[in-house]
């Protein structure tokens, strides 16, 4: 098994999934799964913080593109946080930044869920 | 000279000046930024002239296009604002109009003519102009104050065509960035897809690498495998195509960008932009489908090479994993041929028993792993023999399956003291009665009686066996019996006949893979009289002898191709 976890906290009622290794073709279900149960629990606000992603793969945004709206059309969203330089790097040159709300920290991702 | 006179006379005001324009000319050639610069160019000479309005025009592609890009004045245009100015080719060379010089222009402008257009312009190109109103004091500017502003707009001008270039150059990188991305996406997935066997996650991974890469929510993939057309993978979808519909998606162009009028209601309904059919050897067996980028941009050609190229790279990987499975499939039957091989073989005779008085030598050879030849002899409780030789139509397995079903019959049978041809009756019912009505078999068997010296027989359909009596070159065929088994119930009885042995007889009991093997040219069959031949040519040999030569006769005609399984079993009286 490739180098890649995920773990879900929940902290003023958003779920936040952390992430880290590397979010690839292989790992790319793991993610898919932790986003569908989350769905599944009509849990819709969810920030994926990035800080210890030190790669990802058109696949692994692929997972995101699929989510996003549904998500969005049950009333929450998909927030990231945290991406090194390089991970940001991927988003950007594919486009991301103009449809997810992409935070520098988790805090400031937590303020503008109740900003909403 | 002029210069330097001007310079003397208010000395101060020169080096404060100078200062500016040297300050200035750095902050704007360090900035990378267009736009910082223009808005810096006109804080600066509005400042330093003191007038309370000015604004950028920044020319646009066609001649006289401009746009508003900054505007610091009430009652003129807003920023944003496109505006044509008519002008004289040679106007646009002019470094300054002066407003009330050029009234008309101005007017155009919609501006008071005590304004002042400089002309931002590099050695070849026209860029624009700033245009700054009356100063405060409502005085003409000065040739002092134009040659500044001039200066500061050269200065801006030069600045300008440098951070576009740096722009330019940026998007160039940048569209250089994503092209290696897509190839390190192209060869990443490549590697990954190399160690994945499951057609289902190869589809997976395929969809999530076109969502990420093409920023879309709405993708298909649907594959056709023996003629069975299936969406493998799908994402966004408001509804799965039909069978009808997956037949027109493969009937559709190889590159289809999609146009709402002319298009399918399924197309439309999923709001499928561009459908892309992928072949193999030349055939459509992939058809994929994707909705609208969310970025908006459209499908062009560098986008549709992607799609095809990974979509190409997919469709090799379930390929690959298709006739994985198939060899896998075919090994295991392989294997399996191999174990029913083995099965039968231990159903026949081994070793052949040996009979006082006789010299016995039988063969089979099946032309495939398994046949559907039989023969036999087993010992009865009376001290005697049953022989026995069978030919079930057909090959291969379904022919070995009632080969096995016999041979357990007559294992059945021989230890009970029943008569050959009531026995040949109710074998025949048997099969009747549990195998397809295609299904028969040719059927010989013998009870050599404890003495040795007599043959009861039931010929059931079967080659009749030769025998050939000692120092006669023509054999007796043991022909009496009936029809062959499995064709019909047994509605006459079958006859059993006798024959004496005497000393030197031969008996040769055989299949029709003996007498129907074929010449190469498949015009000629190696028949009864060639075999007749060769057993009177051969008579003084012993029986394993005999049965050597008539195989290498056989091979010899055939030219070593088997068609049929070959049976025979030789029989001598010593």
């Amino acid at each position: 098994m490739k180098n890649f976890s995920i773990a879900i906290r929940q902290k003023e009622g958003i779920s936040i999934l952390d992430i880290s290794g590397e979010l690839d073709a292989h790992t790319a279900s793991q993610l898919e799964n932790s986003l569908k149960s989350l769905i599944d629990d009509d849990k819709y606000s969810i920030i994926v913080n990035c800080n210890g992603l030190d790669y990802i793969a058109s696949a692994g945004l692929g997972v995101f593109m699929a989510y996003i709206e549904d998500v969005r059309g049950l009333g929450g969203d998909i927030k990231l946080t945290n991406m090194n330089d390089r991970v940001y790097n991927v988003f950007d040159l594919l486009g991301f930044p103009t449809l997810y709300d992409i935070h520098d920290d988790e805090h400031e991702a937590l303020e503008s869920f109740s900003n909403d | 000279m002029k210069k330097s006179t001007r310079f003397s006379s208010d000395d101060t005001q020169s080096r404060f000046e100078l200062r500016t324009l040297l300050e200035t000319s750095r902050m704007l050639i360090e900035s990378q930024d267009p736009d910082f610069v223009l808005n810096n160019l006109l804080l600066i000479t509005m400042g330093k002239l003191m007038v309370s309005k000015g604004m950028i025009l920044i020319r646009k592609p066609g001649q006289y296009s401009y746009v508003i890009s900054k505007s610091k004045a009430r009652g003129w245009h807003k920023e944003g604002t496109d505006i044509t100015l008519k002008l004289e080719v040679d106007l646009q060379k002019n470094p300054i109009l002066r407003g009330d010089e050029y009234t008309e222009v101005f007017t155009q402008l919609g501006v008071s003519e005590q304004s002042t257009l400089f002309n931002l312009r590099t050695s070849n190109h026209h860029l624009g102009f700033l245009c700054l109103g009356p100063k405060g004091t409502q005085q003409p500017l000065s040739d002092h104050e134009l040659e500044f502003i001039e200066s500061l707009t050269i200065i801006s001008s030069v600045a300008i065509a440098n951070s576009r270039m740096f722009q330019e150059l940026r998007q160039i990188n940048r569209k250089l960035d994503r092209k290696v991305h897509d190839l390190n996406t192209l060869l990443e997935l490549s590697k990954d897809f190399n160690l994945m066997v499951d057609r289902d996650e190869i589809a997976r991974v395929f969809k999530f690498a076109m969502l990420g890469q093409m920023l879309i929510r709405t993708f298909f993939f649907a594959l056709d495998v023996d003629d069975k057309k299936t969406i493998v993978a799908q994402s966004g979808l408001n509804e799965d195509p039909s069978q009808e519909n997956l037949d027109a998606l493969f009937e559709l162009d190889d590159v289809t960008h999609c146009v709402q009028d002319n298009d399918s209601a399924f197309l439309t309904n999923n709001d499928i932009k561009l459908v892309i059919g992928l072949r193999f050897q030349n055939e459509k067996i992939a058809v994929v489908g994707v909705g609208p980028r969310a970025n908006n941009e459209g499908y062009e050609d560098a986008e549709v090479n992607f799609l095809e190229s990974l979509g190409n790279l997919a469709l090799l990987t379930i390929q690959k994993t298709l006739l994985l499975e198939e060899q896998i499939e075919k090994r295991q039957m392989e294997e399996e041929l191999n174990l029913a091989k083995t099965i039968q073989e231990g159903l026949l005779p081994d070793p052949l028993p040996t009979i006082e008085g006789f010299d016995i030598a039988a063969i089979n050879v099946s032309s495939r792993q398994v046949g559907g030849d039989y023969f036999d002899i087993i010992e009865t409780p009376d001290n005697g023999h049953l022989l026995a030789i069978a030919d079930v139509t057909g090959k291969g397995v379904p022919a070995s399956l009632l080969m096995a079903n016999l041979q357990s019959m007559l294992h059945a049978l021989a230890p009970i003291d029943v008569t050959l041809n009531e026995a040949t009756g109710s074998i025949n019912d048997i099969i009747h009665d549990n195998t397809p009505s295609d299904k028969f078999i040719t059927f010989f068997w013998g009870k050599l009686s404890e003495n040795r010296q007599k043959l009861t027989y039931v010929n059931a359909g079967h080659n009749p066996p030769l025998l050939f009596r000692k120092g006669e070159e023509e054999p007796v065929l043991l022909e009496e019996g009936g029809v062959i088994l499995g064709a019909m119930p047994s509605m006459m009885p079958y006859e059993s006949s006798e024959i004496e042995f005497r000393e030197g007889d031969l008996l040769v009991l055989f299949t029709d893979g003996v007498t129907e093997a074929m010449n190469p040219d498949q015009s000629e069959e190696y028949e009864e009289h060639r075999l007749i031949d060769c057993l009177n040519r051969n008579r003084d040999k012993n029986s394993e002898n005999i049965m050597q030569a008539i195989i290498d006769d056989i091979n010899s005609f055939s030219n070593n191709v088997q068609y049929d399984d070959i049976t025979m079993i030789v029989l001598q009286v010593s």
